[in-house]
């Protein structure tokens, strides 16, 4: 969208008919174009000349326009409609703004991420409901079995007689809905997480985030409230203090020489292996937690017992983000890598102790990884599991309430006490305790966390989305009750653009942690033999080749087997191949063509002002002198207030001293 | 002299404030090919109007089609610059004619607290000094800040807020005016002048292609759509 021109200054008269002919071919160009007249930017009173210009009042429009003119603002209506919807209808706007308008939009990030889970969530149980819960009460009413574990939360109550080619198949829908639910959202987080990817500025530059582009977007125009305002221009005025830093940090490690590289890279190593032993103890702290409750399901102390490796999870995240922070802390890093590997360890510790946590589960239910006799005959362990899939699905309600459960206990039995002792008493040590910060990488994972299990309950507690979306709701207020009265905000800036992309990273890695237990275990692992729906079958996915020969024709029967055999696999990465070679040597191509025309620009501003240097110094010297105005393209520029006091551009040097032109110091006089 | 772009003819814009009716001398003949808007009854403003009559007024100055603001936000919009008029002139042709002083928008709560509260309504002003807004300018505010603006828009306009000294390029003064007004002034914030300079010279070294020294709307825009940051954090809701 070029603005290609630009309006000599009222006050002088001998450029008015240059003026007036810029003013015609602007004139003629914005009559012509097609874009709305809303996006011009123009005072209203243009505007509404302009429209007046493309389409007279009195003058009658053909049917073809007025048609076209409808469809425009329908297409606007429904565009309007479909974004309020993506947005939860309004829910919580009140409650955003209000946050947004005191903490600004980092902190506000993360609350409209928790609308956009509770909205997933709802998406996945709608889902479900209607493809799996409704037709199987529909075709047959339910029967309430004796005991909890056969309502329709767990995986056992569901049944179904055997497939036939003209009923729905209950089996196949409850096959499917969770890998179509786990494929929307992995679609869904991947088209967000594109939109806050940070971009490179400069091709062939190291990736590091636009200083530039960081203060033009740095002020937070939604804040109202004095004490807001001034709590963001110290967060803005750290921020900048702390990229310079960074920057002679940078210049620094450059000047360096090999030996102090590799002492660097040495300490750099050093840390990182600390950490990652602490990691390892961490999880297999965790795999022994669940393999004891799995064992000892027999002890009077079961109850205890039950909920011990939710505990011994939550206290691994608990006290691991706090070692990691101190270890990192005396290798004395700048504070971006610190912020950085820390986070980054966090959310290691999270995603693999929730991994060791499925995977122990498997090993004690389904024997993975050690021979047991127990499991031989049946591929599960038959003698402690009557229905396996029930267990697990126990095991994840309880991880899932457990965590909630732990939310509310921090919220009001630590942060709300620590607050009001800190206000009762003062002291160097309350000073110093002062109220929690609200960090909003560790509620992120938090969160997370309990996305990932409803994600890998999916299969065996098909309403389990419907828990987290209370959980979520509830969570919602109890956070905003945490950071409105109970929180100071944090010295350290968390960007809005930042923390899309690191948002929906995670939820994408817990995304993929979720799947693979859930790929593996419908595709080789036998289901129980007496409860659910895949009772008879080797594996739940048998169903589907099952009913490819009872519901398809030969020939399409066919093609299907071809499609999803290993032979073709090979046209498809040859294809895939194809796309990405076209994809990179076009985005290569397109990098060449930027730099040439980078180059191409400087040069020719370097001759322009040549030219008007010659044209100086040819010209008799006018009373004014003032400096030429910039034709840059793009902008109208507003009415000049006269003749800059500054900048008398001698015959010899261009350009005001106070702009300075470095590249043009070097010209030659002529 | 205009404010806000307005540069299509001067004579245009004074005609049309004045709301005289126009003989086709007047106007330059490049730039008029047809009339102007006209003022939507030929007998002024003095008929009495329906009750529904902000709604029809409202639709047919066709606000909806020339900001990106929906209904209810324009309504919410006029009863808010209402309550800055005085009591007398909150009728609603009068309220659509009147002007409001700086002052009286500044004490806004949405823009008390930013540090370009002047600039912003400096930039949206269509008056000759510069110095109130009507409701028009309000809601060409209102819109370029509103949710569904298009980036382009918003930088154009954050382009002419940072913009100073008004020349149309953002060069060493404005940039370093900017970043006081994001540090503020108190002694803790204050970037020192060498941190200043390393800030400017960095800013420039990345945003200024031409090298020229200075930062003009292309280059500005380029940097901007760097930003996923930008059109998230540049909205004013009321």
């Amino acid at each position: 969208m070029q603005r290609q021109w630009s309006l000599q200054a009222p006050g002088e008269p001998e450029a008015e008919p240059g003026g007036e002919e810029l003013c015609e071919q602007e004139m003629e160009r914005l009559c012509l174009s097609q874009q709305p007249v809303r996006v011009l930017p123009y005072a209203m009173v243009d505007k509404r000349f302009i429209r007046q210009l493309r389409e007279p009042e009195g003058v009658k429009t053909s049917c073809w326009q007025q048609w076209r003119r409808r469809r425009q603002t329908v297409g606007r209506r429904l565009g309007e409609a479909a974004r309020r919807l993506t947005r939860g209808c309004g829910l919580w706007e009140g409650a955003l703004y209000e946050i947004g308008g005191l903490f600004g939009t980092g902190i506000q990030s993360y609350f409209t991420f928790l609308r956009f889970l509770l909205l997933l969530n709802l998406l996945i149980l709608l889902l479900t409901s209607g493809f799996v819960l409704l037709p199987l009460v529909w075709l047959r009413p339910p029967d309430p079995g004796p005991a909890f574990n056969n309502t329709y939360l767990f995986y056992g109550a569901y049944r179904a007689g055997p497939e036939s080619s003209s009923t729905y198949s209950i089996r196949l829908a409850y096959l499917l809905s969770p890998l179509a639910c786990l494929l929307l959202c992995f679609c869904g987080i991947l088209r967000r997480m594109v939109k806050g990817l940070p971009q490179k500025m400069f091709l062939g530059q190291d990736y590091r985030s636009p200083l530039s582009a960081k203060v033009f977007s740095s002020w937070d125009f939604c804040i109202r409230g004095q004490e807001a305002a001034t709590i963001k221009r110290h967060e803005i005025s750290n921020e900048f203090k702390m990229e310079l830093e960074e920057g002679c940090h940078l210049l620094l490690l450059q000047q360096q020489t090999r030996a102090q590289r590799a002492c660097h890279l040495l300490t750099y190593l050093r840390v990182n292996i600390l950490i990652g032993l602490l990691v390892v103890g961490a999880i297999s702290a965790i795999f022994w937690a669940t393999k004891y409750s799995q064992d000892n399901k027999e002890e009077s102390l079961f109850l205890l017992l039950q909920y011990l490796p939710p505990g011994v999870i939550a206290l691994v995240n608990f006290l691991g983000p706090l070692l990691f922070v101190f270890l990192v802390q005396l290798e004395n890093y700048p504070p971006n890598t610190e912020v950085n590997l820390t986070l980054i360890w966090c959310v290691v510790l999270k995603l693999a102790s929730l991994g060791m946590f499925s995977f122990s589960l498997g090993q004690t239910v389904l024997c993975i990884g050690r021979n047991k006799t127990s499991c031989e005959s049946y591929g599960y362990n038959a003698c402690d599991y009557q229905c396996w899939e029930n267990s697990v699905g126990e095991e994840l309600y309880k991880l899932s309430i457990f965590n909630f459960l732990l939310t509310v206990a921090f919220a009001f039995l630590v942060s709300l006490p620590r607050r009001m002792l800190v206000e009762r008493f003062s002291g160097r040590f309350w000073a110093w305790l002062d109220r929690e910060e609200f960090l909003v990488p560790k509620n992120v994972l938090d969160i997370v966390e309990g996305q990932t299990v409803t994600w890998m309950g999916l299969f065996y507690c098909p309403l389990l989305p419907l828990l987290n979306s209370v959980f979520i709701f509830l969570t919602f207020y109890i956070k905003k009750y945490t950071l409105l009265r109970n929180s100071r905000a944090s010295p350290r800036r968390f960007r809005a653009s930042s923390s899309i992309f690191f948002f929906q990273l995670v939820l994408l890695l817990g995304l993929l942690l979720a799947a693979v237990p859930l790929g593996y275990v419908v595709s080789s692992i036998r289901s129980s033999w007496d409860c659910g729906l895949f009772a008879n079958y080797l594996a739940p996915w048998q169903v589907v080749p099952e009913l490819v020969a009872l519901w398809l024709p030969p020939p399409s029967q066919r093609i299907l087997y071809y499609l999803g055999s290993h032979a073709f696999s090979f046209p498809l990465l040859i294809l895939l191949s194809l796309v990405l070679t076209v994809c990179i040597s076009q985005s290569q191509a397109s990098s060449r063509a930027i730099r040439r025309l980078r180059k191409q620009l400087v040069w020719q501003v370097q001759e322009k002002w040549h030219l008007v240097d010659d044209l100086s110094r040819l010209l008799p010297e006018p009373g004014s002198g003032s400096r030429p105005r910039s034709f840059c393209p793009g902008f109208p520029c507003p009415g000049s207030p006269g003749p800059r006091p500054r900048g008398n551009p001698s015959a010899s040097t261009l350009g005001a001293p106070d702009s300075p032109c470095p590249a043009l110091k070097g010209l030659p006089a002529t | 002299m205009g404010g806000s772009g307005s540069r299509l003819s001067k004579e245009l814009l004074a005609e049309y404030q004045v709301r005289e009716t126009r003989s086709p001398g007047s106007l330059r003949a490049a730039c008029a090919r047809e009339r102007m808007v006209p003022v939507p009854r030929p007998g002024g403003w003095a008929r009495p109007l329906a009750p529904g009559g902000l709604l029809t007024l409202l639709s047919r100055f066709a606000f909806q089609d020339l900001t990106f603001l929906t209904k209810q936000e324009i309504l919410l919009a006029h009863r808010r610059f209402c309550e800055l008029l005085p009591q007398e002139h909150r009728s609603v042709e009068e309220s659509l004619q009147a002007r409001v002083s700086l002052e009286q928008i500044l004490s806004l709560p949405e823009l008390k607290a930013n540090p370009f509260k002047e600039r912003i309504c400096k930039v949206f002003s269509t008056s000759p000094s510069r110095d109130s807004l009507s409701f028009e300018d309000f809601l060409d505010l209102l819109s370029v800040f509103s949710d569904t603006a298009t980036p382009d828009i918003k930088s154009h306009y954050a382009f002419r807020i940072f913009d100073f000294d008004d020349d149309g390029t953002l060069n060493r003064e404005d940039l370093s005016q900017l970043v006081n007004c994001l540090t503020g002034e108190s002694e803790d914030t204050r970037l020192s002048a060498s941190e200043m300079k390393q800030l400017i010279d960095n800013i420039l070294e990345e945003s200024d292609i031409d090298r020229d020294g200075t930062i003009n709307l292309s280059e500005f825009q380029h940097v901007i759509s760097r930003s996923p940051d930008f059109a998230s954090s540049f909205k004013i809701v009321l």
